[in-house]
């Protein structure tokens, strides 16, 4: 019972720390990723599918050293390297270094969607639509992308979800999103494990919404297909 | 009117083609047969460059739609640093044409560099003289494939006006940027192509799926469809390419009759096709595919009852028709 009382007891006193600031930045900085993600994803799909070799070789070294090395790793390059080299960089706070490498780590799962998306569609489309005389650009944007677009749409709001998770980490750098309130909370109060039960209850909420919102949608751009 | 010269086609060390050369004719019907893998395939799909034959001419209306392929020009052959070289060891003529087309002596195939200014500026003249624009090219063929490959995110009309109204449209601009005068809207287009897809739909009896998605027709409705779509390009000639391997059995007869009524119009035909019944039947010139080379040519007659090669006795002795 002390439990939950202690629960009820910081809710009341921490509650705003939880709610507002910390789901807050931590879907502010979801947001972020994942927009600026899949803009950057976008050109990164295009550069791997360009003529030029040497834009396809610089890109698919991103992904895979991205993909590859941990995305703890590539903050506290982002946090504390970058500015040693970019000496501007010194006075950002750290949630903006953050959100920058946010962004390119989620550019290149991003980008690895939309790629195999657009590969997902049936070759025989891009062939139809050449043989009738339509330009590459032409086929490419009135066939292939709108359907391309509903194999990706789906795995978009996966690494919607993915990146949710994944800013937790930025509570190593006292970032200020939902770990960090956990953090402070826990600082003040002690109160290890009623404070983790909080943050983790709220994670599982904002991931089981959101995934219950893509399912509809899912649904209903099936239905319209 | 559509001129295949000296086609080789190799995907890395496999060559599927292995020079193929024919000329169809205005108002010809011409079919393929072969077995799988005999390259019948490859050849109708280099005819309107969905794949580019690695070496060889393709003409479309006297206007070239390939790279030029010097080996098919004396000329250019003559105007090589090769060519001089063996000419400067006292070769004749003959014999370093020959010497340099039998072990491709010629360094750079396409793009000349390696073999003098002569060499590539003669290339480039042909090349500028004689090519069209590859979209141009296939606007005047209509494909028809295998597997119907109809545009699933749009509606069956969409998938037969969408490519006379981009390209229409195209057509404006540049005529709008050339300075004519422009008549026409995007509307007027619209419009236009819309009646002709429900006339050309009517023909096949399916105006009232004008409005539904292609996942909702059976396999004989979306070929049909498919076949129509390219017609409203107003091709000069169709390809058909196994245009009723992929259809149930009772299907096979709707798609065969609408093609059948297309070569008795006069359209330009060339078909490949395991239909030895219907090859026989409406076909002006048959060529039997062996092994990337063309095996047995000549009318239905010739071909199907008194076929030469032997290749082309077994094949027609395992196939019923």
């Amino acid at each position: 019972m002390e439990f939950l009382s202690n629960i009820a007891m910081i809710m009341a006193k921490y509650g705003h720390l939880f709610l507002i600031t910390g789901i807050g930045y931590t879907l502010l900085l979801s947001a972020i990723a994942v927009v600026g993600g899949s803009f950057f994803g976008s050109l990164m799909a295009l550069a791997k599918r360009s003529k030029i070799g040497v834009l396809r070789g610089i890109v698919t070294a991103i992904v895979e050293v991205v993909r590859g090395t941990p995305m703890l790793l590539q903050l506290y390059i982002g946090v504390f390297v970058f500015p040693l080299i970019i000496p501007p960089l010194n006075n950002l706070p750290y949630i903006y270094s953050c959100a920058i490498v946010l962004i390119i780590n989620s550019s290149a799962y991003v980008s690895e969607i939309i790629r195999s998306g657009i590969e997902a569609v049936d070759p025989g489309q891009m062939e139809a639509a050449r043989s009738l005389g339509l330009t590459q650009r032409t086929a490419m944007l009135s066939i292939i992308l709108p359907q391309a677009v509903k194999n990706i749409l789906p795995a978009l709001g996966n690494e919607f979800i993915t990146v949710i998770k994944e800013t937790s980490l930025v509570s190593t750098f006292f970032a200020g999103d939902l770990m960090t309130s956990y953090l402070k909370v826990k600082g003040v109060t002690y109160l290890t494990l009623e404070c983790l039960t909080i943050t983790g209850v709220l994670y599982f909420a904002l991931t089981f919404i959101l995934s219950k919102i893509l399912k509809a949608w899912e649904r209903s751009m099936k239905a319209h297909a | 009117m559509l001129d295949i010269k000296n086609i080789y086609k190799n995907f890395g060390d496999n060559h599927v083609l292995k020079g193929v050369s024919t000329t169809i004719e205005k108002g010809e019907v011409l079919t393929i047969i072969g077995v799988s893998g005999s390259g019948k395939s490859t050849l109708l799909r280099c005819m309107n460059l969905l794949e580019e034959p690695t070496f060889g001419e393709v003409w479309m209306e006297g206007k070239l739609m390939t790279p030029v392929d010097p080996y098919l020009h004396f000329d250019v052959i003559r105007a090589s640093n090769t060519y001089k070289a063996l000419a400067a060891q006292g070769m004749g003529d003959e014999e370093a044409i020959h010497k340099i087309k039998v072990e491709d002596l010629l360094k750079e195939k396409h793009h000349g560099r390696a073999e003098g200014s002569e060499f590539s500026a003669l290339m480039k003249k042909i090349y500028d003289e004689n090519h069209i624009d590859i979209n141009l090219g296939r606007q005047k063929m209509g494909m028809v494939f295998q597997n119907f490959n109809l545009f699933n995110n749009k509606t069956v009309k969409e998938n037969i006006t969408l490519a006379p109204v981009k390209i229409g449209v195209q057509r404006l601009k540049d005529a709008k940027k050339r300075g004519e005068a422009v008549m026409k809207t995007k509307a007027d287009l619209q419009a236009e192509a819309d009646k002709k897809a429900m006339v050309l739909l009517e023909r096949i009896g399916l105006q009232e799926k004008a409005d539904v998605y292609p996942s909702t027709l059976s396999g004989g409705q979306r070929q049909r469809v498919a076949i129509i779509r390219a017609l409203a390009m107003e091709p000069d000639v169709m390809l058909f390419d196994e245009p009723t391997s992929a259809l149930d059995p009772e299907m096979v007869g709707e798609v065969l009759d609408l093609i059948k009524d297309l070569v008795k119009s006069g359209m330009t035909s060339v078909i490949v096709t395991h239909e030895m019944g219907f090859a026989k039947e409406v076909s002006d010139r048959v060529i039997f595919m062996h092994d990337g080379v063309i095996a047995e040519e000549g009318t239905p007659d010739e071909v199907f009852n008194h076929p030469q090669n032997p290749r082309c006795r077994e094949f027609l002795s395992k196939v019923l028709y």
